[in-house]
C-alpha cells in the first residue's frame, strides 16, 4: 500500500466520519463505494473492512450515549439478539455470492437511500420544528 | 420525531428480535451498521423518541458488526491497515460532522449529499 493509498484511506475515514457524524448515516455507505471506486478493493473486501471500522466507531458513540442515559438496554439487548443471527445469514449470503452481483446489490441499495434521504425532506423539516434535546 | 404510543406487539421481545434480525441480515450482505432499518423501526413501530432509538440502535449494531467482521475476516475479505486507518479518520471525523450539525441546513444538506450518493450507486450499477 503507497503513502498515497494511506492518505486516500485517511480522507476516506474522515469524510465517512463527518457524514455520520452530521446526518447520521452510518459510515458504511459512504466507506464501500470509496473504496470500490477510489482505491479499487474488491466490494467483498471494501464490505469487510467497512464492518471493522464500524465497531469501534460504534463503541464510541455508544459509550457516549449510555452515560447520557439513552440507551434503552432491553431493547439494544433484544435487537442484538436477532441481529446476531441476522448478521451471520447475511455475510454468509454475501461471501457466496459473485464480486459483481454484490457491487450491483450494493449499488441499488444505495439508489434507495439516496432517494429516501432525497424525497424525505418534507418529513425532516418537520422534526426541525421541534425543539432539540440538549446534550448533557 | 414525536414518539408515538406503541401498540404492545411492537414492544414485545419477538418484535423486537425480528427488527434486529433484519438489519443484521442488512448489515452482514452489504457491510453497513444496520441503523437505517432500526432507527425507523424503533421510532416508527417500537415508539421511541428519535434520540433514544439512534443510541440502542448504535449499541445493538456492536455485536451485529462484530459477528459480520469475523465471517468476513475468516474469508480473508477484511484489509486490517485499511481498516486501522479508516477508523482514525473517521473517529475524528464524527466530532466534526456532530459540531458541524447545529450550524448548518441539514434540509439542504441531505438534498446535496443525496444527489451524489444517486451519482455513486449509479456507478456501483454500471461499473
Amino acid at each position: 500500500m503507497t503513502a498515497l493509498d494511506l492518505l486516500a484511506l485517511g480522507a476516506i475515514g474522515l469524510g465517512a466520519g463527518f457524514a455520520a457524524g452530521l446526518l447520521g448515516v452510518g459510515g458504511g455507505i459512504v466507506m464501500v463505494p470509496a473504496l470500490v471506486l477510489v482505491l479499487g478493493f474488491d466490494q467483498h473486501v471494501a464490505q469487510g473492512t467497512s464492518l471493522v471500522v464500524i465497531i469501534p466507531a460504534a463503541l464510541a458513540g455508544s459509550v457516549t450515549h449510555y452515560r447520557n442515559g439513552r440507551v434503552s438496554v432491553r431493547d439494544a439487548a433484544l435487537l442484538a439478539a436477532g441481529g446476531i443471527g441476522g448478521a451471520l445469514v447475511g455475510s454468509i449470503s454475501a461471501l457466496s455470492v459473485d464480486d459483481t452481483v454484490l457491487r450491483r446489490l450494493f449499488g441499488a441499495f444505495l439508489l434507495v437511500v439516496a432517494a429516501q434521504m432525497v424525497l424525505g425532506r418534507g418529513r425532516r423539516r418537520s422534526e426541525a420544528s421541534n425543539p432539540p434535546i440538549v446534550e448533557a | 420525531m414525536t414518539a408515538v404510543p406503541a401498540p404492545t406487539f411492537w414492544r414485545s421481545p419477538a418484535a423486537l428480535v425480528a427488527i434486529g434480525a433484519g438489519a443484521g441480515l442488512l448489515s452482514g450482505l452489504l457491510g453497513v451498521g444496520g441503523g437505517l432499518l432500526m432507527v425507523p423501526g424503533l421510532v416508527l413501530l417500537v415508539g421511541l423518541a428519535q434520540h433514544r432509538a439512534h443510541a440502542t440502535s448504535l449499541a445493538a449494531i456492536i455485536p451485529i458488526a462484530v459477528v459480520g467482521a469475523l465471517v468476513f475476516g475468516r474469508a480473508d475479505s477484511v484489509d486490517g491497515l485499511a481498516a486501522a486507518v479508516l477508523a482514525v479518520g473517521s473517529l475524528l471525523g464524527v466530532q466534526v460532522g456532530a459540531r458541524a450539525m447545529g450550524r448548518l441546513s441539514g434540509e439542504r444538506l441531505a438534498l446535496v449529499f443525496g444527489g451524489f450518493v444517486i451519482v455513486v450507486a449509479l456507478a456501483m450499477l454500471l461499473l
